[in-house]
């Protein structure tokens, strides 16, 4: 026993440096599944106190900018409220200036203080949300279906924190299970997709953001149509994405717009994602390597969406029992083969 | 100094770098060249007291990682990287052991030690830590370049940054700290 004792006492340092990887090691392995509990990340509540405290103090240094962002968003979909004649004739996700006549005259009119801009900030938040429940009444001719979602209203988040040069990069927002925010959601903002919710506690949300190496949305080029995948793989910068699974006969455009095709039902179909910025083909592959570049500015980010899903537990076990046959007719069949057996 | 005084120093130079590190220095905030940044929560295992015990040195790496890591949603990751430099750290100070050995007042401090001495310490744990923490990331070995990249941009970074503590906060007299 005096020989076991002394054993552990020399080698301490060597068991305990063992044992503290493997915990470490494990923790960090399985950082990215969803069987987590949701304690052991920014989500939970003590750290989403202090990253909401942060961004409290950090405000205050960009609210006039903060409600620049938030007035060309308001301005933007009122825009689509009121169309012209001749709308939807040409892509409605053109990249659309920020600059409006409205907003410079209204700096000029209300040079308001801090106060002042804080609940300015928080109304037009509020008035984003609803415009954009209006909006998604009202579907372009591109949103053939989804439209029974439009009844859900998006929620709005702020993001409390933000990371950008990891591998696996995850955002914080201050909204959580009491909110209605549920894991799997998706999340956007009004520059386009944003990412997924992986955790939540009650009032704080982790997100997997669209720069994280094993989120994948699916996409299609919005001129023709083309589906594909956008990915982020280790080696990119925040600005830029790839575009997988474009056949390479496929003809490509610099410039063209890539939306979300809808297909994962974790976003609405037609949310802008990016833009082509380069792409090649190379002769022993299948598929063009095409690089995109993001629409929203992660390092940026402020104001998000979660976007409400739509109800997929039936179209999930729809599509994984499509070709099997319907409940009764199997167990006529079985009946049948009892009857053979004997 | 009494036992109390010294463990609740030690706390509050705890709590000082992990609150500075997740509020102001983190990897989205302070950014050199667009790749690396100051691990400066490091600081704190790099300048604790050359005698204390191992086993509580590996503790403090793993708690100090830990609480980075609920910050950063990176689940054990700087943890193992901090765990490992807190085990090599008695072996590093073994090998640059003074002729005559360490005096009982003697820190970890650039002013009594040296700058030769300081630096190869420095340089040597920062070093080791950073290649841990970046391949580990990665999790495999494909982006050689780009992450080599990283680590020696941030092991720079890192290292000016610890020097700078060293010369605005450390005693310059010998037996204070």
């Amino acid at each position: 026993m005096r020989n076991l004792i002394a054993f552990l006492l020399r080698y301490q340092g060597v068991m305990l440096f063992v044992l503290l990887e493997v915990v470490s090691l494990y923790f960090f392995l399985t950082n990215s599944s969803y069987q987590r509990a949701a304690f052991f990340n920014s989500a939970n509540a003590y750290m989403g106190v202090l990253l909401a405290r942060r961004t409290q103090v950090t405000d205050y240094f960009r609210l006039d900018e903060l409600n620049k962002q938030l007035q060309a968003d308001n301005a933007q979909l009122r825009r689509q409220l009121f169309p012209p004649d001749f709308a939807h004739r040409e892509a409605d996700s053109l990249p659309v200036g920020r600059d409006t006549l409205g907003r410079i005259v209204y700096r000029h009119l209300h040079p308001a203080t801090p106060q002042v801009l804080t609940a300015q900030g928080q109304g037009l938040l509020a008035q984003n949300a609803k415009l954009k429940a209006q909006n998604s009444l009202r579907p372009d001719t591109l949103l053939l279906g989804g439209s029974k979602q439009a009844t859900l209203p998006l929620v709005p988040a702020r993001v409390i924190n933000n990371s950008l040069r990891d591998v696996d990069n995850y955002l914080t927002l201050n909204v959580g299970s009491a909110d209605g925010v549920q894991p799997d959601r998706g999340v956007i903002s009004a520059a386009g997709v944003v990412g997924k919710v992986q955790a939540v506690s009650a009032h704080y949300a982790r997100v997997a953001s669209v720069l994280h190496s094993k989120l994948q949305v699916a996409a299609q080029i919005k001129r023709d149509g083309t589906i594909g995948s956008v990915s982020w793989p280790e080696g990119t910068d925040y600005s830029h994405a790839m575009l997988d699974y474009i056949p390479r006969q496929n003809k490509l455009v610099k410039g063209d717009s890539v939306v979300t095709s809808g297909y994962n039902s974790v976003f609405p179909a037609g949310v802008f994602i990016g833009t082509i910025e380069s792409f090649t083909t190379e002769p022993n592959k299948n598929f063009s390597t095409v690089t995109l570049r993001l629409g929203v500015d992660f390092s940026r980010l402020t104001y998000v969406y979660v976007v409400p899903t739509p109800p997929r537990a039936e179209r999930d076990s729809l599509e994984q029992h499509t070709g099997e046959l319907p409940a009764p007719v199997k167990a006529a069949q079985a009946q049948a083969a009892k009857a053979k057996k004997p | 100094m009494s036992i109390v005084a010294t463990i609740g120093g030690q706390l509050l130079r705890f709590a000082l770098y992990v609150g500075l590190y997740v509020l102001l220095f983190d990897n989205s905030s302070v950014v050199l060249f667009g790749l690396g940044w100051n691990f400066f929560y490091l600081g704190f295992l790099l300048f604790l007291p050359i005698n204390t015990p191992i086993a509580l040195q590996l503790l403090l790496g793993f708690c100090m990682g830990f609480a980075v890591d609920i910050a950063h949603d990176t689940g054990g990751l700087h943890a193992a990287a901090a765990v490992l430099l807190a085990y090599l750290r008695p072996w590093v100070l073994r090998l640059l052991t003074p002729r005559d050995g360490y005096d009982a007042q003697d820190t970890v401090n650039v002013h009594q030690m040296g700058w030769q001495w300081f630096l190869v310490y420095l340089s040597l744990l920062v070093t080791v830590h950073h290649l841990a923490f970046f391949f580990l990331e990665l999790g495999s070995l494909q982006h050689p370049l780009v992450t080599l990249g990283r680590v020696g941009v941030s092991i720079l970074y890192t290292s000016v940054v610890m020097l700078i503590v060293q010369l605005l906060f450390f005693p310059v007299r010998r037996g204070r700290g």
